[in-house]
């Protein structure tokens, strides 16, 4: 039978060699009847509208079909977020659903190698150990972590699950590596969460002042937001010079840290030079008297000394969001990324509640999330508060949920139960014995890789459920629950402008994965509380149906915007386009709060021994740990590894080269073989590389120092050494 | 599902349309326009290119360079986003043997035709913006045709329409005017406009017109392709013509030197054929003679080959007694002898490309010929010896008179061959360009110098041997040395390019 083949497979790889066949047909062009002349490859029988599943910006887009397979990707020209553009990894995002290394079968540790188990299996042994252990240690002992990759009604419903149905309050997101800081700040000086603002406010403000975010790398189509404005002034404020920065028209160079005596700085010339709304403080807010009083100490002289920015800079600065018509401060992780990250939050807040810059068009204090779906989870999860931003410690609060529910309310907890951070410190301790990871790669993302690694080996039961298998998590796993990944399932995203937009099924998931809502089903339903957790629920739109009860009259309501609506309008906003319009905030006085805060240095300083200071950050190619990216063969050929900036005179210190291969130590552990750049993009004494690369995990290095409010960790600052690789 | 900026319901105060609203008039052509002040380095349109060309991942029509300048905290960083400058006076499509380009004669639309291409990558060579790009997998070149099929259509290239910024757009450009002042189409980054008169404009932020700029890819030069067919084919044809003029001086033409030199040719020929990515159709390569030096190689090559196989016919009919015109073989000898140097010339001038600076030296061509000296020299007299032998034996049908070489040319062409390899990396080292000092790091570099060194040594070498009498031990060193001399010549070249990314310092 071969001979034929053979002879066939000969004489096609003879005219391949010879050129007599130049593949004309693969790269053949053709019409798309919607999008024009292009790669015949490219051309779709049907589109699919969605939004992106990278970053929180919520961009709308097309995801063009043929014959079952996705093959374009296209940005929606009538989404209001970003009006037919794209990032790079948007505009590769059809590529995800066909990447290799995903997930296809449950896998069950057996004898210590991962094995193939059918669902049954899988979802039997899950709740059967995960019982167990709670039946022997107790509830609490469950700890899950969450994520802002999926759809909120998955995030409802698993939260549900967890708090109701395992009974553990121990339940949070790796949202709070990212921006948990802003909520805890919006919480303390708003009394809620929810950002104020809009993107609209980028296209109108006088004053556009970015603290800590590199929306050119990390939210590239804000950018084009902010370029139709053409009468503001841009002032970035980030020690590194990021491609964001080099947009400014004033650009501020701070010392890493130095963010809360800026902030202060600014209020200190504000209020001498009377440059405050005093109406708005006098109705709207409470404090003011303490807080001038606190930051008065903070004079141009004493902010210069702290930040390293000259007098006149920082005069000039707070002038000219003083006299702004509508000024708005937009932040990401350099803020959030902190363990004064909460309270730089509400510094932020103090500058935009004293000058009345809160509320209008083109004014906000405005926190630039980061997945594309933290929004989702900060509303509905049953993590740092109750769904629909209720209070733990409100008993009202706790019996409104225990009626839409129909439960018993002793059920609900009466106080949020151990953070991210606090649960992998448990599961050190040993009273943490079961982990649940939902979508999220620790392995790679949470700090102080070492101690994340004890915690996974030193607790009885690891459940890893993600869309990609192998990654650096799932490899401590005892089971694997394979998971569809975006544009495999149907429900909404949150964006950072809290529009609720629609993700829609463009393939099935590929082998035996599933959503993940189907997967929290399963599980309820060998609880035994499907129907009573879920009552007649089979897809999310009926876990979309209760959360709309859940959040009605809330400040996120969800309750008049139907499914169908978000799809006709590409979106829509809870709230409207901006919150606290009338001034009144979510505490019981209705006012705002001014919080006084002092600006501490970072807790690991760079000393003889570990003499550079390590900032982490990310590059617009590549998204999280790369698990994504890095299997789009476009996006990862464009930036292949990992880097380490240097400035030239640290660089000539140490005898290092471009393209040396080097090795960075910190107090924890070492990164080795990382490509040397040397440039003028960060400053003398301080350190930058990008966090998505597992195989040089930033992680080996960063400190696990957390924010003692939001819990969000310090992945900014760390003391560290560099020495030429030993090479391999 | 609309695509184009306007429709999609833009501020029209910001957007304006980014392709021409008029239709081109006689002396004007499209052109890019890229504006630096607005590129944030997003690489949208980079990937958006590939996505409408489905390329792989390594082949990219539009790339991204990155150029630094300044020190902390006054850094600058901007970005270049290229695709092809369809330039006034391209290399390639000077350049192609086969006419696979055309410059539109409406659009200006620098076009290149895959079915036409047989994959020599010559345009590769000659282009200083390193814009076509060889796909393996397809045996032909591809580059940016400025999406001239949307256009046609009325829709913006994909990259036009990708950039978030705004930073590309289509202009209508008039050539005349162009050509007398092409200043805009300079940029940090970018090799000079001149060479081939660049149509893209580029709009520099204020503050980079001083030149502070640079590009950060530089500080990892690669060795290129070595193109392994290339040195066997030209240091073996170089040998048969320098053999073939030194036998005829010596009046030593004997029948199976001739056999051999013709066979050598023949396979040296072939060789040279699976250079290309369709060696199907290398006989398209002749096409181009009036303005290809890389057609007119080939043709005279062709013609080389023939006379050369003329001249050992006439041979073997005079030894079998089939003809008796004695004055034959010489006469398609030093024709063959003509068309050999002729086309060792047009050989060496395929290399003298301004997007080459380590080729586009006199040093090229006075290689070639003292290579072909060198190697004649050395292999007329080891063949004479051969034919000698072969001579001795019954029936003889090849009645040898025996030829004595005197060895001191050998002597005086090795000095003058390791003469100019030594002047040529001098010159390198202290080249003005960038890439011509880069090509003498690469020589100097850890990879290469034990192959300079042995080169240079193993010339030296032969010519001891040869002095010493040792003619065959001598022609294999001066055969060794100057294949590693070619091998060299090919991967410590630095062509020009646009700058790119630190990390991706090139592309396929």
């Amino acid at each position: 039978m071969n001979l034929v083949a053979i002879t066939r497979s000969f004489v096609v790889r003879a005219k391949r060699f010879l050129g007599f066949d130049t593949l004309r047909s693969k790269y053949a062009y053709a019409d798309d009847p919607r999008f024009g002349h292009i790669a015949e490859s490219r051309v779709a029988d049907s589109w699919v509208k969605t939004t992106c599943g990278y970053c929180s910006v919520g961009c709308g887009m097309l995801i063009g079909v043929k014959d079952g397979k996705a093959v374009a990707a296209r940005g929606n020209p009538d989404h209001p977020v970003n009006r037919g553009k794209l990032c790079p990894k948007g505009l590769s995002e059809h590529h995800m659903l066909t990447a290799p290394g995903r997930a296809t079968t449950p896998l069950l540790r057996k004898d210590g190698v991962l094995t193939p188990v059918s669902w049954d299996e899988a979802i039997t042994t899950m709740v059967t150990r995960i019982c167990s252990i709670q039946a022997r240690h107790g509830r609490g002992t469950l700890g899950v972590v969450g994520t802002g990759q999926l759809l909120t009604e998955e995030t409802y419903t698993l939260g549900k699950l967890v708090q109701l149905g395992f009974g553990t309050s121990n339940n949070d997101g790796n949202t709070t590596l990212c921006m948990a800081s802003a909520v805890s700040g919006y919480k303390l000086s708003f009394g809620s969460d929810g950002p104020p603002g809009s993107y609209e406010d980028l296209e109108t403000a006088d004053v556009i002042l970015l603290i800590g975010a590199n929306i050119a790398d990390n939210h590239p189509i804000l950018c084009e937001r902010l370029q139709r404005n053409q009468h503001r002034t841009l002032i970035v404020a980030d020690p590194r010079v990021t491609k964001t920065a080099m947009m400014a028209d004033i650009h501020l160079p701070v010392k890493p840290r130095s963010d809360i005596a800026l902030l202060n700085g600014i209020a200190q010339i504000l209020i001498r030079d009377g440059l405050i709304d005093h109406a708005y403080i006098e109705a709207h807010t409470e404090g003011f008297a303490e807080f001038a009083a606190f930051v008065a100490t903070f004079t141009p002289e004493h902010t210069s000394r702290v930040t390293g920015l000259g007098v006149d800079l920082i005069e000039h600065v707070a002038h000219l969001y003083g006299n702004a018509k509508s000024a708005f401060i937009g932040w990401t992780m350099g803020v959030n990324h902190s363990t004064q990250g909460a309270v730089t939050v509400t510094a932020i807040n103090n500058l935009a509640l004293i000058t009345g810059n809160i509320g209008r068009t083109g004014a906000s204090p405005f926190s630039i999330t980061g997945q594309c779906n933290a929004m989702g989870t900060r509303e509905t999860g049953f993590t740092s508060s109750l769904p629909g931003y209720r209070k733990f410690e409100n008993p009202e609060d706790r019996q409104a949920l225990a009626d839409i529910w129909n439960i018993d309310v002793g059920r609900i907890p009466t106080q949020r139960g151990k953070a991210y951070p606090d649960i992998i410190e448990a599961a050190v301790a040993g009273s943490i014995k079961a982990l649940w990871f939902v979508a999220t790669n620790p392995a790679v993302s949470f700090p102080n890789y070492d101690l994340l690694e004890f915690a996974l080996k030193n607790i009885e039961f690891l459940v890893v459920q993600d869309g990609f298998h192998p990654t650096p998590t799932t490899a401590f796993a005892d089971l694997v629950l394979p998971a569809a990944i975006w544009g495999e399932k149907e429900g909404t995203y949150t964006n950072s402008e809290r529009r609720i937009s629609k993700v829609n099924k463009v393939v099935a998931p590929p082998g035996e994965a599933r959503a993940d809502f189907d997967i929290f089903l399963a599980i309820a339903d060998k609880l035994g509380l499907r129907e009573e957790l879920y009552p007649g629920w089979t897809t999310t739109h009926d876990a979309y149906k209760d959360w709309q009860r859940v959040s009605a009259g809330r400040a996120c309501d969800y309750s008049a915007i139907s499914w169908e609506q978000i799809e006709r309008e590409g979106g829509v906003q809870w709230g409207g386009d901006r919150l606290y319009s009338d001034g009144r905030f979510a505490f019981d006085t209705g006012r705002a709060r001014l919080h006084s805060v002092p600006c501490e240095p970072f807790a690991e300083q760079p000393d003889k021994e570990y003499n550079l200071i390590l900032n982490t950050g990310r590059t617009v190619e590549h998204w999280h740990t790369r698990t994504k990216t890095g299997a789009i063969a476009m996006l990862n050929g464009m930036v292949p590894n990992a880097w380490l900036e240097m400035n030239p005179i640290d660089a000539a210190q140490l005898k290092l080269r471009s393209h040396d291969r080097v090795t960075i130590i910190s107090r924890r552990n070492r990164v080795a073989q990382i490509e040397l750049r040397i440039t003028g993009i960060v400053a003398p004494g301080q350190v930058f590389m990008p966090f998505h690369f597992p195989e040089a995990t930033s992680n080996l290095v960063t400190l696990g120092a957390f924010d003692p409010i939001s819990r969000e960790p310090n992945f900014k600052q760390c003391a560290v050494r560099v020495e030429k690789s030993v090479s391999s | 599902m609309r695509l184009s900026l306007l429709e999609s319901g833009a501020p029209a105060r910001v957007v304006k349309s980014l392709i021409p609203e008029r239709s081109l008039e006689s002396g004007e052509q499209y052109r890019f326009h890229f504006d630096m002040t607005k590129c944030i380095g997003c690489r949208s349109c980079e990937v958006a290119c590939n996505e409408q060309n489905g390329n792989p991942y390594d082949i990219n029509w539009r790339r991204v360079g990155e150029l630094e300048g300044g020190s902390y905290p006054d850094t600058l960083r901007h970005y270049l986003s290229m695709g092809c400058n369809h330039c006034l006076d391209a290399d390639c499509v000077k350049g192609c043997p086969v006419e696979a380009y055309t410059k539109d004669p409406i659009t200006g639309i620098v076009l290149h035709s895959a079915d036409a291409c047989i994959g020599c990558q010559y345009c590769v060579w000659n282009c200083p913006y390193s814009v076509p790009q060889f796909n393996a997998e397809r045996g032909v070149v591809g580059k940016c045709d400025m999406c001239q099929g949307r256009l046609a259509e009325g829709l913006e290239p994909a990259c036009v329409n990708a950039c978030p910024e705004h930073a590309i757009e289509i202009e209508i450009v008039n050539k005349i005017e162009w050509k007398a002042d092409f200043t805009a189409a300079d940029s940090p980054g970018m090799p000079a406009a001149r060479h081939t008169v660049s149509t893209t404009r580029i709009t520099l932020p204020p503050a980079v017109a001083g030149g502070e700029l640079e590009r950060v890819d530089s500080g990892q030069i690669r060795a290129e392709h070595p193109h392994w067919s290339l040195v066997f084919m030209t240091t073996m044809v170089q040998a048969v013509v320098g053999a073939l003029i030194v036998m005829l001086l010596a009046h030593a033409t004997d029948t199976l030197s001739l056999t051999l030199l013709a066979f050598v040719t023949a396979v040296a020929l072939n060789i040279s054929v699976f250079h290309l990515g369709r060696p199907a159709y290398a006989w398209r390569a002749l096409k181009m003679w009036r303005r290809s030096w890389l057609s007119r190689e080939v043709l005279l090559f062709a013609l080389f080959f023939l006379s050369i196989g003329a001249c050992t016919a006439a041979s073997w009919a005079q030894a079998l007694g089939l003809l008796h015109a004695g004055q034959v073989v010489p006469l398609c000898g030093w024709a063959a002898s003509f068309l050999g140097v002729l086309g060792t010339i047009a050989s060496a001038y395929i290399y003298l490309v301004p997007a080459r600076p380590s080729w586009n030296m006199v040093h090229t061509p006075l290689d070639f010929l003292l290579s072909a000296a060198l190697l004649g020299a050395a292999l007329a007299p080891v063949l004479e010896k051969a034919a000698a032998l072969l001579g001795r034996l019954e029936p003889s049908y090849f009645a040898h008179t025996p030829v004595h070489y005197s060895t001191w040319p050998v002597l005086i062409i090795s000095v003058l061959w390791f003469s100019n390899q030594i002047i040529r990396l001098f010159r390198l080292r202290s080249s003005s360009l960038f890439e011509g000092r880069a090509s003498f790091a690469l020589m100097r570099g850890a990879l290469l110098r034990p192959t300079v060194i042995s080169s240079f040594a193993l010339v030296l070498l032969a010519a001891g041997i040869i002095l010493s009498g040792v003619w065959t031990l001598g022609l294999l060193c001066a055969i060794v040395a100057v294949l590693s001399t070619r091998y060299l010549f090919f991967v410590s070249v630095v062509p020009l390019s646009m700058g790119l990314s630190f990390l991706r310092a090139r592309h396929a």
